[in-house]
């Protein structure tokens, strides 16, 4: 269970987060939904420990994230973060090996079972024929579920995920949320995720934070929380909802 | 369990490549012996091989720190000397000479320490924004800190004419008055420094992810990029006070390692111990021998070897900058 008290993060004077609090359920699929700079992706730095908020805090299994080691922390939370390194010389199989690291100790070789969970995480995301491909030789695509192998690695009963879908074709994504929802179905894996596209929200994600002006304006089922009205005040877009699908409208007026 | 073997196999093949190095080595020189002599001869006791082994030990701690700060900082163009860490070391040993410290067995050593510190938390403050350095930013602090250190130094030869000499000592980068003195001091901070990036190679790794991948994967980042630079720095700190700033051991070791091991730290630290040995070793007994009877600056024949090299690497990663 993650419970965000009263959380408050600013960078200098300029305030990103006010006054935020809520709480995740185990074995919920959580979409964090806002327009462009509302904090989406500090809030989950803050539950993910990377970054200490100035007010409130973040417990994980009725623990504050920073009384957690680094160690002990990243057996309890992954993070897929935006843009996958690119640049990095190490082999899929070797990337994916690294999740494994909070088990192990300092000068301790990968044991077979940790090889056995490794290759369980790529054959899942379907990366175990990449296995000897450097990052530079993959797919936007590729890359990204290589990364979502890694945190299966990790085997954290948490994962939390920033834009895995935003530079990928239509098919990726969707072959990217459907496996997100295949771990959480089946593992009972905890999933938080940022997503830009509502549609995408709205038919993988069953619960939704919808963030306005460094606020929480709703948390709740993502079909309750995307009203035409809170649609427009946060985004500035008008929408109709069609069998549960949105269209949206652009009012050229509006600057 | 069959990489573990392997890295051994290949360290004990290493070990023995050196320690064949280094008794080939010691043998030539622009005296020569038979195998009678040599072994009562002062000459190989007291000169020749002090300085064989320290040449080895500063090859060790130099290529060993240039391979922990291209994965500390990120950046494979990275090494004590184009950093500006050697000459900050080498500000310290020439202010010691001047407060006329040397005679104290630690005193040059703990100076070269003191300033080379100060020179890595500078880089640190002026070369990091957000959480990635910028190699340009990084590269061309290192140069900057270098040039102003060089005119510090300057200044202090001036001011100080009847110390210059030994000053120049420090800045050219020589093993000619090794002693087993230099040795004992440098001995134990080179396999100090060792040991604790050896415990660390796997933290290595993660920190080539970037800080908050790494932080996220288990690792306590800033504490071990911390204890990382320190000891490094330490390394830095006592081979540039036994033998002056020798450039670019720490950037052309590791990367031949890299070339032939691929880019695990796990395997890299360990091989760039020994073949960092016998790089340098190979290059002072060219030094020494090549123009006999007069000596070669060990610091140009690493350079000219070097120095290509960076080049080399600058245009490989033009696209990465």
């Amino acid at each position: 269970m993650i419970e965000v008290k009263q959380l408050g993060f600013s960078y200098g004077k300029k305030a990103i987060l006010q006054n935020i609090t809520f709480g995740i359920g185990d074995a919920t699929f959580t979409a964090i939904l806002g327009a462009n700079g509302c904090g989406k992706t500090t809030l989950l730095r803050c539950i993910a420990g990377l970054t200490e908020p100035q007010q409130g805090s973040v417990d994980i299994d009725r623990r504050n994230v920073h009384n957690y080691s680094a160690r002990e922390r990243a057996q309890k939370v992954a993070l897929v973060q935006q843009h996958p390194q690119t640049d990095l010389d190490f082999s899929a199989f070797e990337i994916v090996l690294m999740g494994r690291n909070p088990y192990q100790r300092h000068l301790q070789n990968e044991s077979q079972a940790d090889w056995d969970i490794v290759e369980q995480a790529m054959r899942q995301t379907n990366t175990w024929h990449l296995r000897f491909a450097l990052p530079s030789e993959m797919s936007g695509g590729e890359l990204q579920r290589v990364m979502i192998a890694r945190a299966l690695a990790q085997q954290t009963p948490y994962l939390l995920l920033d834009e895995p879908t935003s530079n990928l074709d239509i098919a990726h994504q969707f072959e990217i949320m459907e496996l997100l929802r295949d771990i959480n179905l089946r593992e009972k894996k905890t999933i938080l995720i940022v997503v830009h596209d509502l549609n995408l929200a709205l038919r993988y994600c069953p619960e939704a934070i919808l963030l306005c002006n460094q606020a929480l304006m709703f948390k709740g089922p993502t079909k309750e929380a995307l009203t035409t009205e809170r649609i427009q005040t946060v985004f500035g877009v008008g929408s109709k909802n069609m069998d549960g699908h949105l269209v949206f409208e652009v009012d050229k007026k509006t600057p | 369990m069959k990489k573990k073997i392997n890295i051994w196999l290949v360290s004990v093949g290493l070990a023995v490549l050196l320690v064949a190095a280094m008794t080939v080595c010691s043998t030539v020189g622009v005296v020569r012996f038979d195998l009678d002599e040599l072994l009562h001869s002062p000459i190989f006791w007291r000169l020749r091989l002090p300085r064989v082994v320290l040449s080895v030990l500063v090859g060790m701690s130099l290529s060993v720190c240039g391979a922990t700060y291209q994965s500390v900082f990120r950046n494979p163009l990275t090494d004590p000397y184009v950093l500006g860490i050697s000459s900050g070391a080498s500000l310290g040993a020439a202010i010691a000479i001047v407060l006329g410290l040397q005679s104290y067995l630690w005193g040059v050593g703990a100076m070269a320490l003191l300033t080379a510190l100060l020179t890595i938390v500078l880089i640190f403050k002026v070369a990091s924004t957000g959480n990635r350095m910028h190699t340009t930013t990084l590269l061309l602090t290192g140069v900057c800190l270098t040039f102003l250190i060089t005119a510090v130094i300057s200044l202090l030869m001036a001011m100080h004419h009847d110390k210059m000499e030994s000053i120049i000592f420090w800045t050219m980068g020589s093993f000619a008055s090794a002693s087993w003195m230099d040795v004992a001091i440098v001995l134990p901070v080179t396999l100090l420094g060792i040991g604790v990036v050896l415990y660390h190679g796997k933290d290595l790794n993660l920190l080539l992810t970037g800080s908050e991948t790494a932080q996220s994967l288990g690792v306590e980042v800033e504490k071990v990029r911390r204890r990382l630079l320190l000891f490094t720095t330490l390394m830095v700190a006592f081979s540039v006070s036994a033998c002056g700033v020798i450039g670019f051991v720490g950037l052309v070791v590791p990367h031949c390692v890299r070339l032939v091991c691929g880019s695990d730290n796990r395997r890299i630290i360990p091989y760039s111990i020994f073949v960092g040995g016998l790089f340098l070793l190979l290059c002072d007994t060219g030094a020494r021998t090549l123009i006999p009877p007069n000596e070669l600056p060990v610091g140009s024949i690493t350079s000219l070897l070097g120095a290509p090299m960076f080049i080399y690497l600058l245009y490989k990663s033009k696209r990465r900058i």
